[in-house]
C-alpha cells in the first residue's frame, strides 16, 4: 500500500555532505534511499559530533542525522566490478543523486549519454561545487567557503563601531548551510523531474552548482544593488540593510536574548505601545506627542524605541515574556537553543519530532524528522541511519541476485 | 517542455516565504495565477528598493506605484496576478469557480483566515475532491500556537538557527542577517505542492499540507539535538571554526580593503603544508604546536593571529587565486557588488536572466539554481516575464479561464469584486 509521497521512488545516493542532505529529504519523504559508500564506510562518517563522544564510523551523529532512514551499501565503484554492480543498480532506480568529485562517472564510462543509455527513465541530479564548467569549476569548495562567496557571510555578523569600520568578521551561521540550501534546491528541481518522468517515462539530468544554489539563497542585497547600487551593511542579529536598523535582539533579565519586532509595520505600533504600557515600561512613549502618528515613524523614534523595547525585556525572564507579546499578537521570540525546542508542545502536538530506534544500542532517540505536516502521506520516523555495509546482502544478494559466495568473494577482494 | 506542463496553482501567498514556493513551480513550468486585492496588497509591492523604468532618463526613484517594488518583482517572476476580493461572498464565489480548474491551492495568511472565508480542507474538497491544498503560516494550523505570528527572523530565533551563528559567548548571537527561514519557508512550501503533485500523479489522489515557516528550521538543527541527547551537550557557537568536521585553519581573515575578508579552510596535511608554501614556509610553522591537525585545532588562536598578519594586506581575490592554484579551499566574503559585477562563474552559469515587468522594463532577475539537460525550465516561466503588474492578467483568467460574460464581470466590477 502506498505510504509516503515518494512510495514508489528508488534513489542510488552517491558522494558525501554536498547531497547528503537532499537523500535525506528523498528517504524522509518516502522513497527507498540507498546511498553507496566506498568499502570500509563515507567520509561524513568521520564527521562528529559522535555517541557518548567515541570516534567510529557508526557512532557519527552527524551521520546518524543526514541519513535517516536510508538503506547503506558499500561498493567500490572505481573497480571494474564495482562500476558493473553499479550499472545494475542504476537500471532499476528513478534518482541518480551524485555529489562525488567532477568527472567520477565520466571516468567509469558512466557519461549522461551512457546513463540515458543504461536507463532512459533515469533522473540524474548532479551536484557539484562550482558547476561542471566555467572559470572556476575546478576551484575547492567547504561549506565556509560556500557561504563566504555566496554572500551569505557579509550579511552575517555584528554591528559595525561608531566610525563605521568593523571589528569583527563576516560570520558564516553553522551547521552545513551550505549544504542545506543546495539539497532543499536539489530536491525540488529533481521533484519537477520526477512529476514530468510520471507522465512521459523521460528522465533528465540536472546540475546543481553549490555556488550558484547559495548565491541566489539571499534576499534584499542583491534587489538593493541591482535597482539602486546599495550594499548592504551586516549587523547584529537582524537584517543586513543600506543603514544600520534598530536593534531586535535584547537580552532577558534570565541572560537569555529575545528577538522583537523593531520596527513594527504601519498600525502594529499602537499594539506595542499598548503591550508596553501592560509591561510597565513604555518609557515616554505615554507622552502627548506620540498620539500624533507622525511621531511614530522615522529614524530618531525607531531608535528611542528600540532602547525602550530593550528595557522592557530586560525586566523579564525570556521564556515568560514571549508567549505574552505574540498573545496580544506581536511576534516576539526567545532566542532558543536547538535542543530547547523537544519539549515545546506546540512540536509534540505536531509531530515535528520522531522517535528513533538504535536497536544495537538499545536506545530510543529523537530526530527532527517533518519539516511538514501531512496526515495523507506521513514523513518517514527512521530506521535509523545504516551502519557500513548493513545492507550490503539484502541489496546485492536479494534484490541484484548475486550468491553468497560472490558477495564473499567481493568482499574479500574490498569491492564491496 | 517544461516539467510542470499543465498544472495550474492558485496562489494566495504574500512576502518571501510564501509567493517564494509558487515561484520556483513556475520556474518548473506551472502557471501560477496570484490572487491579490487593492485593499491588502503584499507591501512589498511598495516597498523599497524601488525598480526604476528601464532606459528612462532619470530613474525616478519615487514610491508611486505598487508595480515597482523590487523585492516584489524578485519574489514573483513567472506568475500571473489577477484581481479578486475575497472579503466579498461572490469574490469568494469566483474563487471557488478558479478552485475548479486549479491543481493546488496555495496560501500563507495566518493559519485561521480561510476558514473564516468559509473555505477550509473540507469545503474546497466537496468542490474538488483532488485538490492540494498548502497552506503555509508561522507556526503551523494544528498545535496550540497556531494564532502566533512569525516571520523570517521570529523563525530563525525560536528554531535555533540564530543561536547557532556567531563568535562565542560573550558575543551575542549574531543570527541571520537575512531572512534565511523566508527562503527555507518557500523551499518547503514548493517542496509540500511538488511532493502533493508526485503523489496524485501515481494515486489520484489530493491532499492538504500543513506547512509551517519554523519546523523546517528546527529541521536543520538535527545534529545538535541528537548531540544533547545522547552526550547531553549544549549548543555553543564557535564562530567561523569547523566544531567537527576536523579544520585547522578555518575562519574568515582580513585582507586589504574596507571590510574584506577571506574565508580559508583547511582540512588535510597536504593542505596545509600548500598553504604554507604559499606564506613562504615562515619559521613559526615548524613549532609543534601546528605539526598535526589535532595540534592546529588546539592552537587555532595563535594560528588565527598568524594567518590574518600574513593576509592583512593583500588583495582578496588575488589571494583566493593564488590558494586555489596550490590547492587550498580559499573564497572571498563576496558582497552582492562582487556577485552581481565581477564573480565569473556566477556570469558563466547565467545565475541573473533579463526579464521583463510590463512597467519598469527588462531587468536582471536571479535564475533557478538548476540546470536541466532536456527540460525548459528558467524563472520566467511559462509567461516569460518577471513579477506581474497588478491584475495584469484578469483578461486571462475571467476571459480564457472562466470564460466569464462580459456584463458579468463588468458587475463584479462595479460591486468591487473584481
Amino acid at each position: 500500500m502506498a505510504n509516503g509521497f515518494l512510495f514508489d521512488v528508488k534513489v542510488i545516493e552517491l558522494g558525501d555532505e554536498k547531497g547528503e542532505f537532499c537523500g535525506k529529504l528523498f528517504a524522509g519523504a518516502g522513497a527507498d534511499v540507498i546511498k553507496i559508500e566506498p568499502p570500509g564506510g563515507g567520509p561524513t562518517r568521520a564527521f562528529g559530533p559522535f555517541y557518548k563522544d567515541q570516534p567510529d564510523p557508526d557512532r557519527s551523529l552527524y551521520f546518524w542525522n543526514y541519513n535517516l532512514a536510508k538503506r547503506g551499501v558499500t561498493l567500490d565503484i572505481a573497480r571494474t566490478e564495482g562500476a558493473a554492480i553499479l550499472r545494475k543498480l542504476l537500471v532499476g532506480a528513478a534518482v541518480l543523486l551524485d555529489s562525488t568529485p567532477l568527472d567520477t562517472l565520466e571516468n567509469l564510462g558512466l557519461d549522461w549519454a551512457a546513463l540515458q543509455q543504461l536507463n532512459p527513465g533515469l533522473v540524474y541530479v548532479r551536484i557539484t561545487p562550482f558547476g561542471r564548467s566555467g572559470p572556476w569549476r575546478d576551484l575547492k569548495g567547504s561549506d565556509l567557503v560556500h557561504l563566504a562567496l555566496g554572500g551569505e557571510m557579509m550579511l552575517c555578523g555584528y554591528d559595525p563601531q561608531p566610525d563605521g569600520t568593523y571589528d569583527t568578521p563576516p560570520i558564516a551561521p553553522q551547521m552545513w548551510h551550505a549544504s542545506h540550501i543546495t539539497g532543499n534546491q536539489a530536491f525540488i528541481a529533481a521533484l519537477g523531474a520526477l512529476i514530468a518522468r510520471a507522465e512521459t517515462g523521460e528522465g533528465d539530468m540536472i546540475d546543481v552548482p553549490v555556488h550558484q544554489a547559495v548565491s541566489v539563497c539571499t534576499e534584499v542585497d542583491i534587489p538593493y544593488w541591482i535597482y539602486s547600487h546599495t550594499p548592504c551593511l551586516r549587523q547584529t542579529g537582524r537584517h543586513g540593510f543600506p543603514q544600520i536598523g534598530p536593534p531586535s535582539q535584547h537580552k532577558a533579565k534570565d541572560g537569555r536574548y529575545c528577538n522583537v519586532v523593531a520596527n513594527p509595520f504601519p498600525g502594529g505600533r499602537e499594539t506595542m505601545i499598548a503591550f508596553l504600557k501592560e509591561l510597565g515600561h513604555a518609557g515616554d512613549l505615554e507622552d502627548e506627542k506620540y498620539k500624533d502618528p507622525a511621531n511614530l515613524i522615522g529614524f530618531e523614534f525607531v531608535h528611542h524605541f528600540a532602547r525602550i523595547q530593550a528595557e522592557a525585556v530586560a525586566a523579564f525572564p525570556a521564556e515568560e515574556l514571549w508567549r505574552k507579546a505574540q498573545d496580544r499578537g506581536i511576534p516576539w521570540v526567545p532566542v532558543r537553543h536547538p535542543e530547547e525546542n523537544l519539549d515545546e508542545e506546540q512540536w509534540k502536538v505536531r509531530g515535528t519530532f520522531g522517535d528513533v530506534h538504535h536497536p544495537e544500542l538499545g536506545e530510543t532517540l529523537r530526530y527532527g524528522i517533518a519539516p511538514t505536516r501531512a496526515e495523507e502521506c506521513p514523513w518517514r520516523m527512521g530506521p535509523r541511519a545504516p551502519l557500513v555495509g548493513e545492507h550490503n546482502e539484502a541489496v546485492f544478494c536479494g534484490e541484484l541476485g548475486l550468491t553468497r559466495e560472490e558477495l564473499r568473494r567481493l568482499k574479500d577482494a574490498r569491492i564491496i | 517542455m517544461r516539467p510542470l506542463q499543465g498544472v495550474r496553482i492558485l496562489d494566495l501567498t504574500w512576502l518571501l516565504a510564501g509567493a517564494g514556493g509558487p515561484r520556483l513551480l513556475a520556474a518548473l513550468g506551472a502557471e501560477v495565477i496570484r490572487l491579490e486585492w487593492r485593499d491588502r496588497l503584499d507591501f512589498l509591492r511598495y516597498s523599497p528598493p524601488v525598480v526604476p523604468i528601464e532606459g528612462a532618463t532619470e530613474s525616478r526613484r519615487e514610491m508611486k506605484s505598487v508595480n515597482r517594488g523590487g523585492l516584489f518583482n524578485d519574489n514573483n517572476p513567472g506568475k500571473r496576478s489577477f484581481s479578486l476580493n475575497m472579503a466579498h461572498p461572490k469574490g469568494r464565489e469566483v474563487f471557488k469557480r478558479l478552485l475548479k480548474v486549479s491543481d493546488v491551492i496555495v496560501e500563507s495568511f495566518r493559519a485561521d483566515a480561510m476558514t473564516k472565508w468559509g473555505l477550509g480542507y473540507d469545503v474546497l474538497r466537496s468542490i474538488k475532491p483532488d485538490i492540494i491544498y498548502v497552506q503555509q503560516s508561522g507556526w503551523g494550523h494544528k498545535g496550540p500556537y497556531w494564532k502566533y505570528a512569525s516571520y523570517g527572523p521570529i523563525a530563525q530565533g525560536i528554531s535555533g538557527l540564530t543561536d547557532q551563528s556567531g563568535l562565542p559567548e560573550p558575543y551575542p548571537p549574531a543570527g541571520w542577517g537575512y531572512s534565511y527561514m523566508d527562503w527555507s519557508g518557500a523551499y518547503y512550501t514548493a517542496i509540500a505542492m511538488l511532493l502533493a503533485l508526485y503523489y496524485k500523479k501515481r494515486t489520484g489522489k489530493g491532499q492538504y499540507i500543513d506547512g509551517s515557516q519554523i519546523e523546517p528550521g528546527i529541521f536543520m538543527t538535527g545534529t545538535a539535538i541528537v548531540d544533547y541527547l545522547v552526550n547531553g551537550r549544549h549548543w555553543e557557537r564557535t564562530g567561523n571554526r569547523s566544531p567537527y568536521k576536523p579544520a585547522a585553519p578555518h575562519g574568515a581573515y582580513r585582507c586589504a580593503g574596507a571590510d574584506r575578508w577571506i574565508a580559508i579552510a583547511v582540512f588535510t596535511d597536504q593542505e596545509w603544508r600548500a598553504l604554507l608554501g604559499e606564506m613562504g614556509n615562515p619559521a613559526w610553522a615548524r613549532d609543534a604546536r601546528f605539526a598535526t591537525l589535532a595540534a592546529r585545532i588546539i592552537n587555532q588562536d595563535e594560528l588565527d593571529a598568524r594567518l590574518s598578519e600574513w593576509t592583512r594586506d593583500q588583495e582578496p581575490f588575488a589571494l583566493q587565486d593564488r590558494l586555489q592554484k596550490a590547492g587550498v579551499a580559499a573564497g572571498v566574503c563576496q558582497t552582492s557588488e562582487d556577485r552581481v559585477e565581477r564573480d565569473p562563474q556566477l556570469k558563466h552559469l547565467k545565475w541573473l536572466i533579463p526579464l521583463r515587468n510590463s512597467e519598469s522594463g527588462t531587468w536582471p532577475i536571479k535564475d533557478v539554481p538548476f540546470h536541466f539537460v532536456r527540460a525548459t525550465v528558467d524563472q520566467g516561466g511559462p509567461v516569460g516575464r518577471a513579477s506581474p503588474c497588478y491584475g495584469e492578467d484578469n483578461d486571462y483568467v475571467y476571459g480564457e479561464l472562466l470564460r466569464m460574460p462580459a456584463q458579468e464581470r463588468a458587475e463584479l466590477e462595479k460591486e468591487g469584486v473584481i
